[in-house]
């Protein structure tokens, strides 16, 4: 018997029973709500779904609510988009509850509460709702980046707020709240970015040239590292993290060779962004086994 | 279960999925879903990583649902994304996802990964002597049950280099357990018996 047959960790089956059954069917439904956009984005070079979590909503499915938007953010602090970032009074409410008929809206105001005083908060309006907040790149701060929930019953709608944020996609309606049914029932899973802390890397990233992030009008792709080092120092902007493209494989470092070409480059953290570069342009990672319908042989043997 | 933002990267809105296409989806995750699951916590110790790559696994299938093999193939290309996802992840590229929370609680909440003691210790320590790549191989030979046809299309090379890389792996982790055999103790005859059709 092959000895590696007996150290096996654990089966499928064994693998299975360590999720919920819920957790798991959950899991698809969420999936299964993302836009199939595969087809649109197959001729880019990278990975569809290296980025955080990217949803798309539909702009008729959103609430365009601007006026409660800005009667929420009127309290003191550094403004990034819709939230206030400051230190927060302490006695200050992490969300707003302002009742709307038959829906309460939320909005966050202090997006750095702890989880808990969030769902306290939720709670005392009879709600079990899970919130939390990722550090998100400058165009995604104060927007819902994730939310799901159950299929049936009232629903959770987004609130929307056009000019608070800017999509990838070139749209700027994104949601800053949620629209919550009185009558809501179940549980609700909802993700919001937030600004990042010095030093802290973010979650959730918007293309780095897009339009509020550090590299917004910038043209870098297919030029070589030693093109492109140049063009971040005059906007004081790091290289902190290369993803090298060898065999198909990212392989990340802090450093990159000269002479290789960029063929994307992502939000890092403040002040930083990550390159991914590539020894050739134009790029061949679409031949890579990954980036096609299915695996078939590779040119690398290794 | 409604549809929110994420302001990125978003390329038009999206079509309500076809009801046909989900049934598809989920007829394939249904089939496949230990499948993935088990791969990836025999890899990584590391829960976490383990939920956030299933997750983005299954994203990766509903995306191509249109093109992706008919089964049995279709689980083939679970692994080698699966696989992928998992290197890009050890390397530094670590997206935490949200719609991954509750599986990644799940997980670190029950998933204790075994401690082998004896000779099973003794066979695990050889193992993780190994370099990723022959450890790959020979646990896809042992664990998933491929033949090296198969390999071939997880890792995407061709099926002779599968072939050749696995009976190398297989004979350096059989030179790895001699070695750390006390001296006078004699090897077996074989250190185990080729599984497959290496020549």
């Amino acid at each position: 018997m092959n000895p590696v047959t007996r150290i096996s960790p654990v089966s499928d089956a064994q693998a299975a029973a360590l999720a919920s059954g819920d957790t798991l069917a959950d899991l698809a439904g969420e999936i299964a709500t993302t836009p199939a956009a595969a087809r649109a984005r197959r001729a880019s070079p990278r990975s569809a779904t290296r980025r955080r979590l990217l949803i798309g909503i539909p702009a008729a499915a959103a609430l365009a609510v601007a006026g409660l938007v800005a009667t929420s953010i009127g309290s003191p602090g550094q403004k990034v988009g819709p939230v206030t970032v400051g230190p927060p009074k302490a006695e200050a409410a992490a969300l707003s509850f302002t009742r709307h008929g038959g829906y309460l809206d939320v909005i966050v105001r202090n997006p750095l509460a702890d989880a808990k005083k969030y769902r306290a908060e939720f709670a005392r309006y009879g709600l079990n709702i899970s919130l939390t907040l990722v550090p998100a790149s400058p165009s995604l701060v104060g927007t819902l980046v994730y939310a799901s929930g159950p299929t049936t019953g009232p629903q959770i709608i987004p609130i929307s707020a056009v000019g608070k944020c800017w999509t990838g996609g070139g749209g700027n309606v994104c949601p800053v709240g949620v629209r919550v049914p009185l009558d809501f029932k179940g549980q609700a899973y909802l993700t919001f970015g937030r600004a990042a802390r010095p030093g802290e890397l973010y979650e959730t990233t918007a293309p780095a040239n897009a339009r509020g992030e550090a590299l917004h009008g910038l043209s870098y792709v297919g030029k070589t590292v030693a093109q492109v080092l140049p063009l971040l120092a005059a906007r004081h902007v790091v290289a902190a993290h290369y993803l090298l493209n060898e065999h198909c494989e990212n392989v990340g470092s802090r450093t990159a060779p000269a002479g290789w070409y960029v063929t994307d480059a992502d939000p890092y953290a403040q002040g930083e962004v990550q390159l991914w570069v590539s020894k050739t342009w134009p790029s061949t990672q679409q031949s890579c086994p990954g980036n096609l319908p299915s695996p078939t042989a590779s040119p690398h043997n290794h | 279960m409604y549809p929110v933002s994420k302001g990125a990267n978003v390329p038009a809105p999206p079509d309500p999925a076809p009801a046909e296409r989900r049934r598809r989806f989920d007829e394939l995750y249904r089939s496949h879903h230990r499948e993935v699951l088990g791969y990836l916590l025999r890899r990584t110790p590391n829960t976490d990583d383990a939920a956030d790559v299933f997750a983005e696994t299954f994203l990766a299938a509903w995306r191509r649902l249109d093109d992706l093999p008919s089964d049995p193939e279709v689980r083939l290309w679970l692994y080698g994304t699966a696989r992928r996802t998992l290197a890009n992840y050890r390397r530094g590229e670590r997206r935490r996802l949200a719609l991954a929370d509750r599986l990644r609680a799940d997980l670190a909440s029950r998933y204790q990964p075994p401690d082998f003691s004896g000779e099973l210790a003794e066979v695990t320590a050889a193992f993780r002597h190994l370099p990723e790549r022959d450890r790959e191989l020979l646990s896809l030979v042992a664990w998933e049950g491929l033949d090296p046809g198969q390999i071939a299309t997880v890792l995407g090379c061709t099926r002779n280099a599968a072939r050749i890389r696995l009976h190398r792996a297989r004979r350096r982790l059989a030179d790895e357990l001699a070695r750390r055999r006390p001296q006078g103790d004699p090897p077996p005859a074989r250190a185990f018996a080729p599984n497959g059709d290496i020549a």
